[in-house]
């Protein structure tokens, strides 16, 4: 009975159902608006939509539901597309810590303003007015009422195994079923079947914290967690094409430490702000190591 | 006949019935089986059977019941009035197949053809007559399709009963003229006075015969064309006339189980199963990980515009 | 009202200052020297890509309806007014919280689900037509919702169907998203 019938392009946008924490909507505490915009994916780095709230204090996830052919009906209206938008909140820690790790390769405490930049997604800086703790992923040191941060692989190990441990009793608790669909080759099962679940749900868990974090890192924080990796038939595949945090330096576009001056070497600055110049012409040959570094911003 | 039962919910079908005649349980009865409405476009479809006992053959034929189609509603209404002054030996029972039942039936993803809906539930209905302790002896049933397919499979399925399925039988037999009698008295009342579950406000009854070559019918359709929703059930989606006014005049639909050129099927159902199998991430292109199969499963994926 | 959006304004103004990498053509175009120039328009370009914001006007929540919402399990080709109330909604039955329904001649099965608490339905619209990509957009609240019925298409409901589990996204998001205690 059906015919064929050619589907054409939905091009029109309609609106978004969305389902949002009430914190998102809230409109007593903040005079601005929340805004969608887009930032860099810790796991794809490539654009994901995120949402700012609440005067930039909260970060929030933004996923869809989308399965093949589903269409709403709205009050007294259809909408085409039939997509459920999750709005969901998000660790802003896990965004920002990219920017962390890639300077923490300089060994530096630094200001955290300077390290959470990016060219391509100007409005990261924005995560800095998020309520969170860099201490889970970074040490600090205040000087002159200023802090400065180095990235902490060690304590950012220990915040990704709280938080697969939280993840896996919550799963746990949903009851969700982790088992998983291919077992290890090489792994003699000498454990108990309750402990094997438990190693199941871990695993689970350790692959949703790794939507948020470099492949990298994910392989450390299996090792972290003392769980063997596994070998499966998907991995015996041609490995997928390895991805990396970006290759380019995160761009200092407005540089006061004078320690990124490599980045100088490399390309010029995008913009100089009257404090830049200022430092640029600086002579920089005799640099001083940590003390220069805790001197106060310039303003 | 109450049709109270059918309207109040015309969008399911049901059964109505006479008082089974304290006879019809003692002594070996025939059985006819006919049907209404199976043409129009607009509807329901009735089934209709209609017993006696064997010995009462000749009283039955002596009430005049001849072929529904050769009368007039008038002439219609008056035999089943002569049926049911009759009922100390004349039984009837019937089967509303409501217009969205048949619409769903035909168009669910498993088709249920109109051929095996119309066996079924002339099945059902013979089976109640049964089941009321009704002492079926011989069966008489009218038929559109080939008649000894049926005839051998109503015979298989009733055993110990002499079944006769024949074209044209409601002319041929009594029994299968009172059957097709109280089932289309049955449906012309349905129809007149269809109430429609939407809400439309006063609906133009002037809707003809309901078959798709009566020109009233065809302009009710057309003026009843709701751009987004099609019909109200009282329409039979399943039949090309409704499809084909819809297909040009109506908003496109697509269903997970349309027909497609055989390629395009075959892609989506390699899409399918990778996905299932090896928990591929369907989304953004410029990710090589692997999205987890908690978000595959549960068909979430990241977004990177509004 | 124009409080709320002159702060607003104000705030994008702010915001620009702390981050001067926004393009602000003015002093893009101000920077001397054309190598720079050059590389400053390279830059604004690239930026452009992902720097467009899409604000959501929150204070239209007041005003905005609660409706019924229902998922069907087919793509109508249609944005726009459609009568669900007088076709749809005044054909649905309910049994035991099973609801059945047609649309289109074919039989849907379905079945209310609520948004997980704590949360709310928004149906978001564009306040005005977004120009192009690179420019920011409006969305405003037009009604919301703290329930949806999902439709499936001939077969039951059941506790396996994927919107059903996508509805656990919000508390697993909890545990993965939550601070953890110092």
């Amino acid at each position: 009975m059906t015919t064929k019938k050619k589907r054409t392009p939905n091009t029109e946008s309609s609106g978004w159902v969305v389902i949002a924490p009430d914190s998102v909507t809230d409109t007593n505490k903040h005079g601005s608006d929340p805004a969608f915009l887009r930032l860099r994916n810790p796991s794809t780095d490539g654009a994901s939509l995120y949402l700012l709230g609440s005067g930039d204090e909260r970060l929030y996830e933004v996923k869809a539901f989308e399965e093949d052919f589903h269409s709403w009906f709205v009050g007294e209206t259809g909408q085409r597309d039939g997509r459920l938008v999750f709005v969901t909140p998000m660790d802003p820690l896990f965004l920002i810590l990219p920017y962390l790790m890639k300077s923490g390769r300089e060994e530096k405490f630094q200001p955290v303003d300077q390290v959470v930049k990016d060219e391509q997604f100007p409005a990261c800086s924005r995560l800095l007015s998020c309520t969170c703790s860099l201490l889970h992923i970074t040490e600090e040191k205040e000087v002159g009422g200023l802090k400065f941060h180095r990235y902490s692989q060690e304590k950012t190990m220990n915040w990704l195994k709280r938080k697969v441990e939280r993840t896996a009793a919550a799963l746990k608790k949903k009851n969700v079923s982790v088992g998983e669909g291919v077992k290890s080759t090489t792994y003699i099962r000498v454990k108990s079947e309750s402990e094997d679940r438990e190693e199941d749900y871990l695993r689970y868990a350790h692959g949703l914290i790794s939507e948020y974090i470099s492949e990298e890192l994910s392989k450390a924080l299996l090792n972290h967690l003392g769980l063997p990796e596994l070998t499966s038939p998907k991995e015996a595949e041609p490995p997928a094409k390895k991805r990396k945090l970006s290759d380019k330096p995160v761009e200092a576009g407005e540089d006061y430490t004078k320690f990124n001056s490599s980045d100088f070497a490399r390309k010029p600055p995008k913009k100089m702000t009257a404090a830049q110049k200022t430092l640029a012409k600086v002579d920089k040959s005799g640099m001083k190591p940590m003390s220069s570094f805790f001197s106060p911003k310039s303003k | 006949m109450d049709l109270g039962p059918f309207e109040a919910d015309n969008s399911v079908s049901c059964r109505l019935s006479s008082q089974i005649p304290d006879i019809c349980r003692t002594e070996d009865c025939c059985l006819g089986v006919d049907e209404a409405g199976r043409g129009p476009v607009l509807g329901p479809m009735v089934y209709g059977i209609c017993f006696c006992p064997v010995s009462k053959k000749q009283e039955l034929k002596d009430l005049k019941v001849a072929d529904s189609k050769t009368l007039s509603e008038e002439e219609r209404e008056n035999l089943f009035q002569n049926l049911d002054e009759a009922k100390s030996y004349v039984g009837w029972a019937l089967h509303i197949l409501s217009p969205n039942t048949i619409s769903t039936s035909m168009l669910q993803r498993t088709k249920y053809n109109l051929n095996a809906l119309s066996h079924d539930t002339a099945i059902g209905l013979i089976q109640f007559a049964l089941d009321s302790g009704v002492q079926l002896k011989e069966i008489f049933v009218d038929t559109v399709g080939p008649a000894e397919k049926y005839e051998d499979k109503l015979s298989q399925r009733f055993p110990g009963i002499e079944v006769t399925v024949r074209p044209k039988a409601d002319s041929l037999f009594p029994v299968v003229s009172a059957a097709s009698i109280c089932a289309k008295v049955a449906r012309d009342r349905v129809v007149k006075g269809w109430k429609f579950a939407e809400d439309l406000g006063e609906v133009d009854a002037d809707y003809g015969s309901g078959y798709p070559n009566d020109p009233k019918t065809k302009a009710w359709l057309l003026k009843y064309l709701d751009p987004v929703f099609g019909y109200p059930q009282f329409v039979r989606f399943s039949w090309s006339t409704a499809q084909t006014l819809l297909d040009s005049k109506a908003v496109t639909v697509h269903w997970d189980d349309d027909e497609e050129d055989g390629e395009k099927a075959a892609k989506r159902m390699n899409n399918k199963s990778m996905l299932s199998f090896f928990s591929a991430s369907a989304a953004s292109n410029d990710q090589s990980r692997q999205t987890h199969r908690f978000f595959t499963d549960r068909r979430l994926k990241g977004l990177s515009n509004l | 009202m124009l409080d709320i959006r002159e702060k607003t304004r104000q705030n994008r103004i702010q915001r620009r200052r702390r981050n001067p990498q926004r393009p602000i053509t003015n002093s893009i175009l101000s920077i001397p020297g054309s190598s720079t120039l050059h590389v400053a328009l390279e830059a604004s370009r690239k930026m452009s890509c992902h720097s467009s914001v899409t604000h959501l006007r929150v204070s239209s929540v007041g005003q905005a309806e609660r409706v019924p919402v229902h998922l069907l399990p087919c793509e109508i080709e249609h944005n726009g007014s459609a009568q669900v109330s007088q076709y749809f909604t005044a054909t649905m039955s309910d049994h035991k919280g099973e609801k059945s329904v047609s649309f289109r001649g074919r039989g849907l099965k379905g079945q209310e689900v609520c948004c997980p608490a704590g949360y709310t339905g928004l149906v978001l619209k564009d306040v005005n037509k977004p120009g192009s990509d690179q420019e920011d957009r409006t969305v405003r609240v037009s009604s919301v919702f703290d329930k949806l019925t999902y439709w499936n298409l001939d077969n039951p409901p059941t506790s396996d169907d994927t919107v059903v589990m996508a509805m656990d996204w919000p508390e697993l998001a909890k545990a993965i998203h939550e601070p953890v205690d110092e």
